[in-house]
C-alpha cells in the first residue's frame, strides 16, 4: 500500500520525447487507469513507477520517499503484464508461491500455504492449483499471473493490458471479475488499457494520456461528462460522440445555436448556465457535441427536425448504431437491433440541446455543458465519496 | 455478380501425424451454403473453425478434400483461380510498394491487358467509393492502415468480380479506424452489390455486416441465417454463447415440479425461475438441462417485486449504460440496464428473470430443446 506521486516526469528516447512533464499524485489504495491510445506512453509510465525506465527528468515518489534511485527488485512492486509469463515447469500453487519463495521476500511455509490459498479464493482458481499452465485456459493463465502479484501485499500493483489479448467474450467476462474482485486488492493499483470500457469500469479516477502528455485525470463521470477538450470526448464513449459546428445567435435576449443547416436554430436552455458560459468563452463559434444515446429520430416527416438519409444501419448484438448523412455530416445514433430499415431512406434527426457538450471551435478546449443530468450525476457522485 | 452454391465441401490436411480416431479429421467437414446473387455472407466462428480455409478453398488456394463450389452455373472445383473470377482481399493487405496507390489499383487490369483508357477509367469509378480518390498518387508506406486496406479492397473489386471474398479486412486496424471502415464496406456493397463472402472472428462485424451469416465451430456449420434468427432463436449453445455482447448467460438447471408448475433451480442458489408454460410437455421433475437468458432479458425488480434476493456481485457503470452481475451457484449471470441507478457491491436487489425470453439446451449435446409447436 502506498501513495504514488510522479512530479514532472520527462522521458526521452533519443529525440523521441515518450513522457512530457507528467505530474500525477495516485492514491493510497485508488485503482487508478492510465487510458489512451497506442504510442501515447502509458507503458512507459508505468515501467517509470516500476524502476524499468529512469526518466531524464522528475522524481517518483512512494509515500513521500523518493525512488529514483532505489532498484526495482525493492521497490516492492508487482507487475501483471499482456503476457502472463508463468512457470510452465511449475504448478498454479507454485507459480502462485514463487514470490513468497524469493530471498528478497522469503515466508514460512504455513505462511505461504495461507496466502496462496487466500488469493486462489479471490481470484477463483482454487480448484486448479494442482494443475500445470499447460492445462488451463488463457484466462485462468491470466487469473493465475494476478495471483501471483497478489500473493505478497506489494506497495503498489501495477498492470499493463492484462486483459486485452484475450478474446472479446473472454475479455468482457474477465473485466466483470477484476471488478468483482477489486475490493479484495487492497494495494494501489495503476492499470493501464486503451479500453474505454476497461477504464470507465475499473478506474476509481482515469488519467487520459496522449503523445507523453497528461490530457486530464478525473473519475468516469467527469471525463464522460465534462471532457476537458475534444480528443477526450471522442475517446470516452462508443459509438463515438458526434461533434457538430454551431454558432451562438442571440435574438430577442434569447439565445440560440445554429447547428448544420443554416436557419436551423437550437434554442439553450435559459436557467442552465450554458448561455453565460458561452458568452464568457470569448468566441461565437463551437463544436457541440451530442452523445449517440441522446440522440433521437423518427422515420415520420416532422417540422421543426433535421432532415437525412440513412447512411448505415449496424446492429451490434442488443441494440444497433444508426448512422445517418444530413448535408456532410454524418450523425451516429443508438437504435433498437429489430429496427426496419433501408440505406438511403429518409430519417428524420432531433438533437438534444438540454444534452449537449460545448467546446471552443479554434482551441477544441471544453466550455460547458447544458446537460442537467450530468451534473447531478457528478453531484451525486462527489456526495456518495464524500459519504465513505 | 453470382450466385455461390457450395455443396458438401470437406477438407483434410495431410497429416501423419494425426490418429485416425481423431474427430477433427476435418478442417471443413460437410459444409453447404447458398449465397444469392448480390447478398452479403458473413462466415463467423473462433479461430480453427475452418472459416478461412473455406475462403481459401473458395479462392482456389486450397486443394478440395470433397464436395462441390458453383459460382453461377460454373463448377469451380478444376478451375485455376485466377479464371474463377473472384476478388480477394486479405487481413494484411500486400500492397506492392514501389508502386503508386493507382497502380497498385490498376495492376490486375494491366496484367490482364486491359487498355490503359479502360483502366483509368474503372480505376476512377472504384476510388470514390473508397474515399481513395485523393490518394491516388501516394505511396503505400504513406498510407494509414485504413488506407491502405482501402487501397486493397478497390484492388479486389476493379476486376469487377462475381464473388468478392474478404478475410478479415479488419482485424489490423485500431477500435475507431474499425468501425469507420465497417461503415464504409456496408456502403461499398449497398454501391455495387457484389456477391460477398465476409469471413470475420468478431461477431459485431458479421452482425453489422451480413445479410445472413454462418457460424462455424470445428468445421462444422452450426446455423446459417439472418443476424437477427442467430439472436433470437440460436440452433445450440455454441451459437448462443458466441453471439452478443456480453454473451448469454448459460447455466446448468435442475427442474423442479412444484404443485403442478415448473421451476428452473440451480446448484448452490435460491434462485427459482417459473418455466414457461411452453416447455411444459417436455420437462420432468429433476430433468437436468442447460437455460439460456440474455442479459437483456434479466431486471432488477422494484420494492414490490416477487423476484428472488440476490446479492450484487459486480456493478459496472459504463457510462452510456450500467452492468449488474449476481453470482448464481458459481457463475457470473451479467444483466445490462440503462436504468441510471447505482447499486453497490453486496447490496441487495431481487432478480427478475423474464422466463419467456429462456432458452433450453441438451446438457450433453449442446442442441437447443424447442417446445413442440
Amino acid at each position: 500500500m502506498a501513495k504514488i506521486e510522479l512530479v514532472n516526469i520527462t522521458k526521452r528516447f533519443g529525440k523521441f520525447t515518450a513522457l512530457d512533464n507528467v505530474n500525477l499524485e495516485i492514491k493510497d489504495n485508488e485503482f487508478f487507469v492510465l487510458f489512451g491510445p497506442a504510442g501515447a506512453g502509458k507503458t512507459t509510465l508505468l515501467n517509470t513507477v516500476a524502476g524499468l525506465v529512469m526518466p531524464e527528468e522528475g522524481v517518483v515518489k512512494f509515500n513521500d520517499e523518493i525512488m529514483n534511485k532505489v532498484d526495482p527488485s525493492h521497490r516492492n512492486v508487482a507487475m501483471v503484464f499482456e503476457n502472463y509469463a508463468l512457470y510452465p515447469n511449475l504448478t498454479v500453487y507454485e507459480n502462485i508461491a514463487s514470490p513468497l519463495r524469493s530471498p528478497l521476500y522469503k515466508k514460512d511455509d504455513a505462511t505461504i500455504d495461507k496466502e496462496v490459498h487466500r488469493v486462489a479464493q479471490i481470484l477463483r482458481i482454487d480448484h486448479l492449483l494442482e494443475r500445470l499452465p499447460s492445462q488451463l485456459s488463457n484466462g485462468q493463465k491470466q487469473r493465475v499471473a494476478i495471483g501471483r502479484a497478489l500473493v505478497r501485499n506489494p506497495n503498489v500493483f501495477l498492470m499493463d493490458e492484462p486483459i486485452a489479448h484475450l478474446d472479446a467474450k473472454l475479455r468482457h467476462h474477465m473485466r466483470s471479475e477484476l471488478k468483482e474482485m477489486q475490493s479484495s486488492f487492497n494495494s494501489t493499483v495503476i492499470y493501464v488499457t486503451h479500453d474505454f470500457l476497461e477504464a470507465v469500469s475499473l478506474g476509481d479516477r482515469i488519467a487520459i494520456i496522449n503523445e507523453g502528455k497528461i490530457i486530464q485525470v478525473g473519475t468516469r463521470e467527469e471525463v464522460y461528462y465534462t471532457p476537458c477538450n475534444e480528443f477526450v470526448a471522442s475517446l470516452v464513449g462508443e459509438p463515438e460522440i458526434n461533434l457538430v459546428d454551431g454558432r451562438l445567435i442571440a435574438d430577442n435576449g434569447k439565445y440560440y445555436v445554429e447547428v448544420l443547416q443554416k436557419g436551423y436554430m437550437l434554442p439553450l436552455p435559459e436557467n442552465s448556465g450554458i448561455i453565460k458560459k458561452l458568452i464568457d468563452s470569448g468566441t461565437t463559434e463551437y463544436h457541440i457535441g451530442f452523445r449517440p444515446n441522446n440522440v433521437k429520430y423518427t422515420f415520420e416527416k416532422k417540422e421543426g427536425l433535421l432532415r437525412g438519409t440513412v447512411y448505415s444501419f449496424e446492429s451490434i448484438g442488443n441494440k444497433a448504431v444508426l448512422i445517418a448523412k444530413i448535408g456532410d455530416q454524418f450523425l451516429r445514433m443508438i437504435a433498437p437491433n429489430d429496427l426496419k430499415v433501408k440505406l438511403d431512406q429518409d430519417v428524420y434527426v432531433e438533437l438534444p440541446i438540454n444534452r449537449a457538450t460545448f467546446f471552443n471551435a479554434q482551441t477544441t478546449q471544453f466550455i460547458g455543458t447544458s446537460d442537467e443530468a450530468a451534473i447531478y450525476r457528478l453531484v451525486q457522485e462527489q456526495l456518495s465519496k464524500g459519504v465513505q | 455478380m453470382s450466385k455461390l452454391i457450395i455443396k458438401n465441401l470437406y477438407k483434410r490436411y495431410e497429416n501423419k501425424g494425426r490418429k485416425k480416431t481423431d474427430k477433427n479429421e476435418f478442417a471443413v467437414n460437410n459444409f453447404s451454403l447458398e449465397c444469392e446473387d448480390g447478398e452479403f455472407i458473413a462466415i463467423l466462428g473462433p479461430s480453427g473453425c475452418g472459416k478461412t480455409t473455406t475462403l481459401r478453398m473458395i479462392a482456389g488456394l486450397e486443394d478440395i478434400t470433397a464436395g462441390d463450389i458453383f459460382i453461377g452455373d460454373t463448377r469451380i472445383n478444376d478451375l485455376h483461380p485466377k479464371d474463377r473470377n473472384i476478388g480477394l482481399a486479405f487481413e494484411d493487405y500486400a500492397l506492392y510498394p514501389p508502386l503508386t496507390v493507382f497502380d497498385n489499383i490498376a495492376f490486375n487490369l494491366k496484367a490482364k491487358g486491359v487498355p490503359a483508357d479502360e483502366i483509368k477509367k474503372r480505376v476512377m469509378e472504384i476510388a470514390p467509393l473508397l474515399k481513395v480518390e485523393d490518394l491516388l498518387d501516394k505511396m503505400p508506406v504513406s498510407l494509414s492502415g485504413g488506407q491502405k486496406q482501402r487501397v486493397n479492397i478497390a484492388r479486389a473489386i476493379v476486376r469487377r468480380p462475381g464473388i468478392l471474398l474478404l478475410d478479415e479486412p479488419l482485424s489490423h486496424l485500431d477500435g475507431k479506424m474499425r468501425q469507420a471502415l465497417r461503415t464504409e464496406i456496408k456502403r461499398l456493397h449497398n454501391e455495387i452489390k457484389c456477391t460477398t463472402v465476409y469471413v470475420t472472428h468478431d461477431q459485431l462485424e458479421a452482425m453489422s455486416l451480413a445479410d445472413r451469416m454462418a457460424i462455424m465451430n470445428l468445421g462444422v456449420l452450426q446455423q446459417f441465417g439472418t443476424p437477427m434468427e442467430v439472436y433470437d432463436d440460436p440452433a445450440n449453445e455454441f451459437v448462443a454463447g458466441f453471439i452478443g455482447e456480453p454473451p448469454m448467460n448459460i447455466l446448468k438447471t435442475t427442474i423442479i415440479k412444484h404443485e403442478n408448475d415448473f421451476y428452473f433451480t440451480f446448484e448452490n442458489s435460491d434462485l427459482r425461475i417459473l418455466c414457461p408454460k411452453r416447455y411444459y410437455d417436455l420437462l420432468k421433475d429433476g430433468m437436468q438441462v442447460k437455460m439460456g437468458v440474455r442479459p437483456t432479458d434479466i431486471y432488477v425488480g422494484g420494492p414490490d417485486s416477487k423476484g428472488t434476493p440476490v446479492r450484487v456481485a459486480v456493478f459496472e457503470d459504463l457510462c452510456a449504460e450500467r452492468r449488474i452481475g449476481v453470482r448464481v451457484g458459481d457463475e457470473l449471470v451479467m444483466m445490462i440496464t440503462e436504468d441510471e441507478t447505482r447499486y453497490r457491491q453486496g447490496e441487495q436487489i431481487k432478480l427478475e428473470v423474464n422466463g419467456e425470453k429462456t432458452h433450453l439446451f441438451d446438457l450433453e449435446t449442446g442442441n437447443r430443446i424447442r417446445p413442440k409447436k
